[in-house]
């Protein structure tokens, strides 16, 4: 069993007068120790990590962008995925190292108050936050669209659209569902993420299969880059947010077992398989109709690809999966934004009373309550681009950052810095991983920057009037 | 042999589990790892749990642990946020190399403790549980074997007087030893209804094979049904986990 000293003290009060809690002795691989014999048991394993990282990730990436990618790019949006997974990979490797060395509650948010100081801490964790939110919102009215395609597919029309009142009805029922202390939520994500990898790889070998012309219709018809070069980089910006769950997996960063070897691979697994699944969907998708006609089917164009390979109980199993794995992102997005919240009442940031705990369910009413309200309102303004940017935008901030906290860390190298796994070809790959993050912004509409910007604003007002005296970042 | 065997005693402390009556004076001579654990659903950062419930559960461990010593006993002990109740004490059960795990039932002064044997695996923890938890007490031990169809009456007496002999060296008085076979009855039937007489069942950890891992280790079904408390001796650690 291996022991690493843990981190430097936090100091100073916010206005309430709450300091931030101290920070644990050591973290072993099965428990993080707090003075006088206070454990706090590990319980998730490697595979726990891998679906997380993926149920978050899958979601969005499959079933809602292949139409709204397509009619961007061209076949050239399996190009943009593929940009977006390497910068994912860029920015994976650096998290896990800064993960291996801080396996603490709170991801991103940790390793930059840490590494960078509290107002660096408080624009990402607060960011973050609200972040998660943005992207839950983005989930639902995915599920919303997928909800509204069983409708269609059932043959019941409605008189209006039902999408986003399908994405608040679950955005309620999911927040009550975490309030109310499911068990085995853990353990259901697994399941859900399971079957999911089993429809899409049975879906998409046919899908090849066919795209090459093994079953005779052979169609690679078009020419890749038929929108010319620049929207394959627009379009890596807006499907960035597929690539959003990696650091899901460091938000229970304190909750994994054996953090030195699960963590990483949890990470940079999860960040691999999703690329590879995400690219070859695009390619089967795009061959099958043609980008111009992808592009019109819009948020469930998946539906229509597997109706065409398939028939209709195709597009029923592409149905199926789509809800699943909507639901299942936005639930590991809820879930993980109240974990920022606690991470952020720890260190005094916001007030303790956020991250109560209810003693009926033993769940943190306050903090779920505080992310499912906001998610609901952000659901009803159902723009699917603009949530998705915002949350990308908000999310790049942070990676580009833990890159840079990284290569502070490393030139420090303070004595509580111990990471057991190093992140290769240093300095090069952190540097490249924060460049490319803050490069993809560049992308993006001026609306997703300009919210971003202002949230960014918003937190750092909000950190020198609530919490102006903390510091948290350790000590060389 | 005066080593104290280490004994779990395993408390969801904020669940309004406690230390119930005649436990203390039950485990006078061990030495106690006293675990008070709180699980809690896995939406729920351990830490958070730890933040807002330290205080109300260290107090209440203060006072158990205070217990145990004033009736004689060292105590060693840890408070754990966990989403994994059994994860934990099995750990614990590991780092602190116990031989039983305590379910603690309320229980008056121990005149008469059942030892359920069922075969030699084990036994040497077991005389180990046994000869140091009452080997300096006035209580009367009585081993109790289930014996299987194809086992000899010779088989059977070779068992338990293997056990004997070891409770004797171990400086048990061979007096207050008796030993009892049953047969032609399903073990787990026959140990719950032998129980009755007893203030305390000693028995050793099952299997996990299927039966057990289909209706629940019958160790805490008899704990289930006995009304005392019952010490679950725990199987040797496996080789290569140290």
């Amino acid at each position: 069993m291996t022991e690493q000293p843990a981190d430097a003290e936090p100091t100073g009060k916010n206005i309430a007068g709450e300091a931030p809690v101290a920070e644990p002795e050591a973290v072993t691989d099965d428990t993080t120790v707090h003075d006088d014999d206070v454990e706090l048991e590990r319980t998730i394993g490697l595979v726990g990590g891998l679906a997380i990282g993926i149920g978050t990730m899958i979601g969005a990436g499959i079933f809602v962008f292949p139409g709204l990618a397509a009619a961007n790019a061209g076949l050239a949006a399996t190009l943009s995925f593929a940009i977006g997974g390497l910068i994912a990979l860029l920015v994976a490797l650096p998290t896990s190292e800064l993960a291996t060395a801080m396996p603490r509650s709170g991801g991103g948010y940790y390793f930059i108050s840490r590494g960078m100081g509290t107002a660096y801490g408080a624009i990402v964790g607060l960011g973050l936050w609200l972040g998660l939110m943005f992207a839950s919102a983005f989930y639902l009215v995915g599920l919303g669209h997928y909800a509204s395609a069983v409708f269609a597919e059932l043959g019941i029309g409605l008189p209006f659209s039902p999408v986003i009142g399908i994405g608040l009805l679950f955005g309620a029922a999911l927040t009550a569902l975490s309030i109310g202390g499911t068990e085995n939520t853990a353990k259901i994500q697994n399941v859900v993420v399971g079957i999911l990898l089993v429809v899409l790889t049975g879906f998409l070998s046919y899908g090849v299969l066919d795209a090459v012309g093994v079953f005779g219709s052979g169609t690679v018809p078009e020419q890749f880059f038929s929108r010319g070069y620049f929207p394959v980089l627009t379009t890596a910006a807006l499907v960035f947010t597929s690539y959003l769950g990696f650091a899901q997996v460091a938000t229970v960063a304190g909750e994994i077992k054996q953090p030195g070897r699960n963590l990483p691979l949890a990470m940079v697994g999860s960040v691999l398989i999703v690329t590879v699944f995400y690219v070859v969907t695009i390619f089967v998708a795009t061959s099958a109709f043609g980008a111009e006609r992808l592009g019109q089917f819009g948020e469930t164009a998946m539906v229509e690809v597997a109706r065409d390979f398939l028939g209709l109980p195709g597009a029923v199993a592409i149905l199926g999966a789509g809800l699943l794995a909507t639901f299942s992102s936005a639930n590991a997005s809820i879930l993980s934004a109240s974990r920022a919240v606690y991470a952020l009442s720890r260190d005094a940031l916001l007030p303790r009373k956020a991250s109560e705990i209810n003693l009926r369910y033993g769940t943190p009413h306050v903090a779920l309550l505080a992310a499912g309200g906001p998610i609901l309102a952000l659901v009803a303004t159902g723009q699917v681009e603009l949530l998705a940017e915002v949350a990308s935008f908000l999310h790049l901030i942070m990676y580009g950052l833990m890159c840079v906290a990284l290569i502070v860390l490393r030139r420090r190298s303070p004595e509580w810095y111990a990471p057991s796994y190093r992140v290769p070809g240093y300095p090069v790959v952190p540097a490249v991983g924060a460049l490319a993050s803050f490069g993809l912004i560049a992308f993006m509409q001026p609306a997703s920057i300009g919210i971003g910007i202002v949230v960014m604003l918003v937190s750092y007002l909000w950190y020198r009037y609530y919490a102006g005296n903390v510091t948290l970042k350790g000590d060389v | 042999m005066t080593d104290r065997p280490s004994i779990l005693v395993p408390i969801r402390v904020l669940e309004g589990e406690s230390i119930p009556e005649g436990v203390p004076d039950l485990l006078a001579n061990g030495h106690v790892v006293l675990l008070g654990y709180h699980v809690i659903p896995e939406q729920t950062a351990t830490g958070q749990a730890q933040m807002q419930f330290e205080d109300r559960a260290t107090e209440r461990l203060d006072e158990y642990q205070a217990m145990f010593e004033e009736a004689g006993a060292t105590v060693e002990r840890r408070l754990v946020f966990t989403h994994d109740g059994q994860k934990t004490i099995d750990r614990m059960t590991t780092e602190h190399d116990c031989l039983a795990a305590l379910v603690p039932n309320a229980t008056g002064s121990v005149e008469d403790v059942l030892v359920a044997v069922r075969g030699t695996v084990g036994v040497d923890r077991i005389a180990h549980v046994v000869a140091g938890l009452f080997g300096m007490t006035d209580a009367s031990v009585t081993l109790y074997h289930v014996a299987e169809p194809d086992e000899t009456d010779e088989d059977v007496g070779t068992l338990l007087d293997g056990i004997v002999n070891r409770l004797k060296d171990l400086g048990m008085d061979a007096s207050r030893i008796e030993t009892r076979v049953e047969r032609d009855q399903a073990a787990f039937d026959a140990i719950v209804d032998a129980a009755d007489a007893f203030d305390v069942v000693v028995m050793g950890e099952s299997d996990p094979s299927l039966a057990t891992f289909v209706f629940g280790m019958p160790a805490d079904q008899v704990a289930d049904r006995f009304l005392g408390p019952v010490l679950v001796v725990q199987r040797e650690p496996s080789e290569g986990t140290e």
